[in-house]
């Protein structure tokens, strides 16, 4: 298997996952059905998380194809400035279904409409667009047979509307690397973001594990939002790093063994959440023993996180280790 | 003006020059990585504390994040020793970054405060009330600090002056 191989694997899932989530959406609310509301905010941010690597393994499918006959750069470019657009809006409508979710568990009164779920709507209806963009154009790259019937150099209609919106890749880079302070200060919110995230995570995890049983679960838990922002925090500034320098992290086995750790973490938390691990945990009283599923969640996440910080830690010495 | 020449002795010991040149993942970057942990167990458990104090996630007890102490002063262990590593490996690049001692300025500061957390406001018999309105101003001072501390850190990296000692 090779990064193309990878980026063909992984990049139908952000597509076809938002059409799928965004009629499940729309659905929950003609036929007023709240679980299958939680199931489409549920695909929203799993699919949020899958695009990091599907944008993330394009550059390499980029190498592979790049030499071949009749593929041009243009026609490329126009695919990742498509992707680059469709990443930013699927990982806020991830972020703001993530949002919802929280607040469906602390607030009992389901109102059918709130400023979140509003916000929901229109960016899973423009991410579900560009997608489709993104999609078409990933298509243009490399199939000869639809090169006769269709000019693949030219914008019509919606797409011409949406290629406005689309970033110049190259450009992007170059602001990215526009002056070193800026990339300081990325690094710098990344290690912000690192601290926010594994002091909140990791003092539940360790309560779960049996560190200072006075401190009960339900109140730890209420801690989850500050983790979310520190996450949240470091998807955004990973990314923008990545877009920075994009083939320094391509080719570095690190940086895919830190992807698949964060992959890892996204299944941690739902095995939290959607088995009974979660209720038990917001049932434990001061004094009480966690349940060993609990328990192994929550030192697999913590296993995780410090391997992520470790695989982190060694992007720089792992570059161009992969080709 | 010429860096002090105890900064090249320093550098050319045996143990300076295999931090800095061994090719083993066990080298540098492995000194790096345990700097990365030291403090994500140091900041990450005074944010928590710094939070709760400034009334995040209230249903929390104040009392028994007393215990988090000791996480802070096993990160704050792990980062002393790592960083005098890494002053070994490249003693003159940080001792000649005016950067460096703003950052150990923001670090001496950050750990006062949490002796004070300690002192004044975990170990004074206080409510939770009292706890959370005497240790306010040191929670903001605390927070503050460590963005401070992280980032001149961080800056360490962009704004050095020599590598290495100047042949």
């Amino acid at each position: 298997m090779n990064l193309a191989h990878l980026h063909l694997l992984l990049n139908h899932f952000p597509i076809i996952g938002t059409i799928v989530a965004l009629g499940l959406f729309i659905g929950s609310f003609i036929g007023k059905n709240d679980d299958l509301k939680r199931s489409a905010l549920i695909i929203f941010a799993a699919m949020a998380l899958i695009t990091l690597p599907a944008f993330f393994s394009g550059i390499g499918a980029q190498r592979a194809v790049r030499k071949e006959p009749g593929v041009l750069t243009a026609v490329i470019d126009r695919h990742e400035g498509a992707a680059i657009l469709a990443m930013f809006l699927m990982l806020s409508t991830g972020a703001l279904a993530l949002v919802e979710l929280w607040k469906r568990r602390r607030i009992a009164t389901e109102r059918p409409w709130s400023g979140t779920i509003l916000a929901i709507l229109i960016f899973s209806l423009l991410t579900t667009g560009v997608m489709a963009r993104v999609g078409t154009t990933g298509g243009d790259i490399r199939h000869p047979e639809i090169w006769d019937v269709k000019d693949v150099t030219q914008e019509t209609g919606i797409s011409a509307v949406i290629h406005l919106f689309e970033p110049t890749p190259s450009k992007f880079t170059d602001l990215m690397l526009v002056s070193k302070y800026w990339w300081a200060f990325m690094m710098d919110l990344h290690f912000i973001g690192l601290a926010l995230l594994i002091g909140t995570v990791g003092i539940l995890n360790l309560r779960i594990l049996g560190f200072e049983k006075r401190l009960t679960g339900a109140s730890l838990h209420r801690l989850m939002p500050w983790a979310m922002a520190g996450f949240g925090i470091n998807v955004l500034t990973g990314t923008l790093a990545f877009i920075g320098m994009p083939a320094y992290y391509t080719f570095d086995v690190a940086f895919w063994l830190k992807i698949l750790a964060v992959m890892l973490l996204g299944l941690n938390v739902a095995v939290f959440y959607l088995t009974n691990a979660f209720e038990t945990v917001e049932r434990l009283g001061p004094g009480d023993d966690a349940p060993r599923l609990a328990k192994f969640i929550a030192g697999s996440s913590l296993f995780l996180w410090f391997a992520v910080i470790t695989l982190g830690r060694y992007i720089q010495s792992y570059a161009d280790t992969l080709h | 003006m010429v860096p002090p020449t105890f900064l090249r002795t320093i550098e050319d010991s045996g143990f300076s020059t295999w931090l800095r040149e061994s090719e083993s993942p066990f080298a540098f970057y492995f000194v790096l990585l345990f700097h990365t942990f030291g403090l994500a167990l140091l900041v990450g458990a005074n944010t928590v504390i710094d939070l709760r104090i400034l009334g995040v996630a209230r249903e929390i007890p104040l009392a028994p994040l007393k215990r988090l102490f000791r996480i802070m002063w096993i990160g704050f262990g792990i980062n002393a020793f790592t960083g005098v590593l890494l002053i070994i490996a490249y003693p003159t690049k940080a001792l000649t970054n005016p950067v460096f001692y703003l950052k150990l300025t923001f670090i001496a500061l950050a750990i006062w405060i949490i002796t004070m957390l300690r002192d004044r406001v975990f170990d004074a018999n206080l409510d939770e009330t009292a706890m959370m309105a005497r240790g306010a101003t040191l929670a903001k001072w605390s927070l503050f600090l460590w963005v401070g501390a992280i980032s001149a850190g961080r800056l360490l990296a962009y704004t050095y002056r020599y590598l290495t000692y100047p042949c």
